[in-house]
């Protein structure tokens, strides 16, 4: 069974002649363990994608299943619930609280499900272990550059042991090198702890490192391709005209 | 700890400045509330224990239902009353020493029969011995030591006035100073502060000049018996002038001082309010800076009520500490006026004050105002944030939602401000006052609006001083109108009470002066030095005026004397004249539809006049009649006129005829005297025969009337310069709300700064900048305040005319000088931190900023 499913899932802004289709009758499934990358030119919709299956926003029609729910029928506070136990959210920008610590951060959504501090900070700092950040627990996001921010981001992402983990754009903020870092660790992430990943970019680098590369333009899919290798990476992102 | 507190303790440190000007002000205003309610408590306490004797061990105490004196012969029917083991009566009337005899101001005169007083009440001797029969056969006058009456002092009372058995004291007598024996001293308990004299019945008459009255009956149950019953049945045989229960303190009093308590308490509860204003800024701030780490904590799966519950901690927090912080403050203050405030009393009181006093309603006060107007400004701006969407919050803010949220409210303001104005146009006493706060609602709703055509107005004269940084700071300004808004009316609030308050002071000022010159007219005064006729002063009797009268080169005489009454269970002061010596000497302030001629119908039967504030009390008229308990039982009188002589503006007054208040009150004695010069006498001679007159009186202090009006003006301006101290008090709020919303606009506005110092603006350029917005929301705010302000000021002195203060209106062109300087001096003063913040700013570090 997927672990999150749509079914012409459609999202419209504004209304009458203003109205914008942001998404169009997206079907779209994922099933645990896979990495996917979602690419396309700005604008195309991505990040509408990425927000409804968060539970973030509501579909105008359509419906999202997560674990075999559609989350239409769930209550505010169920979803709000889903998100804290099941999916992990790493955004571009303003992902830290600062005045919070690297380890504080990253117990967050432990704390917030009513998990003992003590215990969470542990959990949090082998997470933070994990990435490659135990020496820097104290430190504040000011303290941090943005791929160890981005690092936190992800331990943060994880400590709850959730089946999704949603990022767009997790490295377009950062250098290439960084960016390379932060993919690798992604690939780790779905491969070792075996979590599914729906990452947003824009970089072709990056989307090598996915299973699977779903193409949109214009709200809609375009293309949706098993990939195994940067080679083939390129061959599918040709295809569709975006290199 | 869960993460709602985590998050709230951390961002509070977060912004260590802001956290710490928003808790000052709640500091400061429980500091207020809680200080100054510790140190009404504590008068009224000590009041009441120098007027309440310690009658606790005696099972009845019958009292006059006029609250004054009444004939001894009562205590023989209690005495037969069924049930009535022992009654005794007793003459108990606190009196003011000689100034600076004694290190004790007050006394308690007791005068008990020496025959039955044991039988009521326990007098255990610890040295001499106490009253005998004899003692009640002693002349006052006794000149030599051996026959001179005697008196039994509680052993407190004897250490206080530093007296052993044997030796003499001293008490201002109806015929001068009278000279008593110490014979014992008790082994009795008394409250502190409260010193009493014990003497034979007839001598304490004698001394105050009572004739055979009493102040009240003291009666014991016999064994066995329900005392409930007997109370009843002592009530039967009495009738309803005798009341049954403790003594009735002096009404009038307390209910001035009560008065006085309310009226600092809205002191305290306004800096409140206005720090909850500066709160209310803050958050809404701080909710708007944490947008994205909003957004971010709820995608991450905290709930709204996380959201609700991590704003309302941290106002909680503040709330908390600052109110701790405040009673901390608030108890020096406390200590510090009572320490101040035992001078004045003790001088003109009399009453010694002992410790701040804080009652469980003043803690549960402070605490909830403290507490609650920090949570309460906190809410709208904690369900704002929590009502927040996650993607809302990722992006960047709409800003012209709140404009059209603004002119929306703006029309809701006019209406409120068209209702005020009929308020006012409607001459209505009640209707003009409420107008005057409605009219402030009214300007702090249309205020948002207002910002920015206002900020145009004065931004021109501001770009004139300020030419390049002026429209930058305007635009800054206009930005953020709701900040700028609730700022202004803070700061408008302040000036409107300032303003109102100071002309308030001028027109009470002027309205005394006009008192003293009318009800003062006389050459001479031998007026108590406590200056409360009613309390704690022994009249002199007949002998004194007698003497007044043929000192050389005296001419015309009037007096004053004082008996007590009540209407429908308050108390009052009957002051007793005779309206033809009055009429030669002095006059009164008269109210609407009251003249001189009235003050000639005074003679006539059943005729009383009343001064304002007991005619406002009750709703009297000319022409009205009136109902009162005397101790002679209810009488009616017909108000002649409504008029206010100087002495007894303060309190609850009626006036009638000395022949009236001799035959229904039993009063002969007199607590003022008023006298005129002959003609072309020589003043200075005239003054030092009547001081050797009146040297036997100490309980009189002989003035000149020019030199005690100039004493009194002093004293006013004494009083003046505390209500100027307060006034500066009442601005602190508003100066820490412009600070506080200067350090958000350049927290907020950090890149920006940076930016323009990266392009070449001068630190003094950035410095400029600052204090030109401040300029500009200080002259909104004051603008604003100084329109309330005249309005309120108006609406007060109305309130003050109708409550039975006469007293002028003048327009409050000082108030409007004033407000203009604090309008003037806020702002620059307001800019100094911010634009030092601003001016400092590494400008690297400030373009990174987030
Ligand atoms: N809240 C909104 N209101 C109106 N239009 C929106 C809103 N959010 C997104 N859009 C529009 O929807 C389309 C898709 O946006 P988005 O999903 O953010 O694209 P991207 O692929 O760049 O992430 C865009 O045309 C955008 O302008
Ligand atoms: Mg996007």
């Amino acid at each position: 069974m997927p672990i999150v499913e749509t079914k012409g899932l459609t999202r419209v802004y504004g209304e009458g002649s203003n109205a914008v289709t942001a998404l169009d009758a997206v079907d779209l499934a994922v099933e645990p363990g896979e990495f996917v990358a979602v690419m396309g030119p700005s604008g195309c919709g991505k990040s509408t994608l990425l927000n409804l299956i968060g539970g973030l926003d509501a579909p105008t029609s359509g419906s999202v299943v997560i674990d075999g729910r559609d989350i239409a029928h769930m209550s505010e506070a169920e979803v709000t619930a889903l998100r804290r136990r099941r999916i992990g959210f790493v955004f571009q920008f303003f992902n830290l609280i600062p005045v919070l610590d690297a380890a504080e951060n990253v117990a967050l959504p432990l704390v917030l499900d009513g998990v003992k501090a003590a215990e969470a900070k542990a959990t949090a700092i082998e997470w933070l272990a994990r990435v490659g950040l135990q020496d820097l627990a104290g430190r504040k996001p000011d303290e941090l550059s943005g791929g160890q921010q981005q690092r936190v981001a992800i331990a943060r992402a994880l400590v709850t042991d959730p089946a999704l983990i949603l990022a767009d754009e997790p490295t377009g903020n950062l250098d290439s090198r960084s960016s390379d870092d932060i993919a690798r660790l992604l690939k780790e992430v779905s491969v070792t702890w075996g979590r599914a990943i729906l990452m947003v970019t824009h970089d072709p680098r990056i989307a090598a490192h996915a299973d699977r590369i779903v193409f949109m333009r214009d709200g809609r899919v375009v293309d949706d391709t098993r990939i195994a290798g940067a080679q083939e990476a390129r061959d599918a992102m040709e295809k569709v005209g975006l290199l | 700890m869960s993460a709602q507190v985590t998050l709230a303790i951390r961002y509070l440190k977060g912004r260590r400045l802001r956290t710490a000007l928003t808790t000052l002000a709640i500091v400061f205003g429980v500091m207020l509330l809680f200080g100054l309610n510790g140190i009404i408590p504590a008068m009224v306490q000590s009041l009441q224990s120098s007027m309440i004797a310690a009658s606790g061990q005696t099972d009845l105490v019958v009292t006059s239902a006029s609250t004054g004196l009444f004939d001894a012969a009562v205590a023989d029917r209690v005495g037969t009353v069924e049930g009535v083991e022992a009654a005794t009566p007793v003459l108990r009337v606190p009196v003011a020493l000689a100034p600076g005899r004694y290190p004790v101001g007050m006394l308690s005169i007791i005068g008990v029969d020496p025959a039955t007083a044991g039988r009521v009440r326990p007098y255990p001797v610890a040295e001499g011995r106490f009253l005998s029969e004899e003692d009640a056969k002693q002349d006052l006058e006794g000149g030599e030591a051996t026959k001179r009456p005697a008196v039994v002092l509680p052993a407190s009372t004897a250490s206080a006035l530093g007296l052993e058995v044997g030796d003499t004291l001293e008490v201002p007598s109806a015929r001068g100073v009278a000279r008593l024996t110490v014979a014992g001293v008790l082994k009795m308990p008394t409250a502190p502060g409260n010193e009493e004299a014990y003497m034979a019945l007839p001598v304490a008459q004698a001394l105050l000049g009572s004739g055979d009255r009493v102040s009240e009956v003291d009666a014991t149950v016999k064994a066995g018996v329900d005392r409930a019953e007997v109370t009843r049945a002592v009530q039967r045989a009495l009738g309803s002038a005798y009341r049954i229960g403790g003594v009735e303190p002096d009404s009038s009093l307390f209910a001035s001082i009560k008065l006085g308590g309310f009226i600092i308490n809205m002191f305290g509860v306004f800096a409140i309010v206005m720090a909850g204003f500066i709160i209310l800024n803050t958050f809404r701030t701080v909710v708007a800076e944490r947008r994205h780490d909003i957004g971010m904590l709820r995608a991450i799966g905290a709930s709204r009520h996380t959201i609700f519950g991590m704003f309302l901690t941290e106002s909680l927090v503040q709330g908390v500490l600052g109110t701790a912080l405040g009673i901390i403050a608030g108890w020096w203050v406390a200590k510090l006026a009572m320490a101040g405030v035992g001078v004045i009393s003790s001088d003109l009181l009399h009453l010694s004050i002992g410790r701040p006093v804080f009652t469980p309603g003043t803690w549960v006060l402070a605490i909830g105002m403290g507490v609650g107007v920090t949570v309460l400004a906190a809410l709208v701006p904690a369900r704002a944030a929590a009502s927040i969407t996650p993607l809302e919050a990722m992006r960047p803010q709409a800003g012209d939602r709140y404009e059209k949220a603004a002119t929306h409210r703006a029309w809701w303001g006019v209406a409120v401000i068209v209702l005020a104005v009929a308020g006012l146009l409607s001459r209505d006493t009640t209707l003009v006052g409420a107008s005057s706060v409605v009219f402030l609602v009214g300007l702090a709703l249309v205020t948002p609006a207002l910002v920015r055509p206002v900020t145009d107005a004065f931004g021109r004269a501001i770009e004139a001083v300020f030419r390049r940084e002026g429209g930058l700071a305007k635009a800054n300004l206009t930005r953020n109108a709701g900040r700028a808004a609730v700022t202004a009316s803070a700061m408008m609030v302040s000036v409107a009470v300032i303003i109102a308050l100071l002309g308030t002071f001028t027109s009470v000022f002027d309205g005394f002066i006009g008192y003293i010159d009318k009800s003062m007219g006389a050459d001479f005064l031998a007026v108590p030095s406590n200056l409360l006729l009613s309390t704690g002063t022994v009249g002199a009797d007949a002998a004194l005026v007698t003497a007044v009268k043929s000192t050389e080169g005296v001419g015309d005489v009037a007096t004053l004397r004082v008996g007590r009454a009540a209407m429908g269970g308050t108390g009052l002061q009957v002051i007793g004249i005779d309206p033809v010596a009055y009429s030669k000497v002095a006059s009164f302030e008269y109210s609407e539809g009251s003249s001189e001629a009235a003050l000639a119908r005074l003679g006539t039967d059943g005729a009383i006049m009343v001064n304002g504030i007991f005619a406002a009390q009750q709703g009297l008229r000319p022409g009205d009649t009136l109902r009162l308990e005397t101790p002679a039982g209810p009488r009616n009188y017909t108000v002649v006129a409504v008029a206010t002589d100087y002495l007894n503006a303060k309190l609850a007054t009626a006036y009638v005829s000395q022949a009236e208040l001799e035959r229904e009150f039993g009063v002969t004695t007199d607590v003022a005297i008023m006298a005129d010069a002959r003609p072309g006498a020589d003043r200075q001679a005239v003054r030092a025969a009547l001081a050797r007159t009146v040297r036997d009186y100490p309980q009189f202090a002989l003035y000149d009337t020019r030199e005690w009006r100039d004493l009194q003006v002093a004293t006013f301006r004494q009083v003046y310069g505390a209500m100027y101290v307060m006034l500066f008090v009442l601005a602190v709020p508003s100066l820490l709300a412009l600070l506080n919303t200067l350090a958000i606009g350049v927290l907020a506005r950090t890149r920006e700064i940076g930016m323009l110092r990266a392009i070449g603006s001068t630190r003094v350029q950035v410095r400029r900048m600052v204090i030109a917005e401040s300029l500009l929301l200080a002259s909104l705010g004051t603008a604003l305040g100084m329109l309330s302000g005249v309005w309120l000021g108006y609406s007060m002195v109305d309130a003050m005319n109708a409550v039975g203060f006469k007293m002028p209106y003048y327009f409050p062109y000082d108030g409007l000088a004033i407000a203009l300087v604090i309008g003037v001096v806020f702002g620059v003063l307001a800019a100094l931190v911010p634009a030092r913040q601003a001016t400092k700013l590494d400008v690297v570090a400030a373009l990174r900023y987030e």
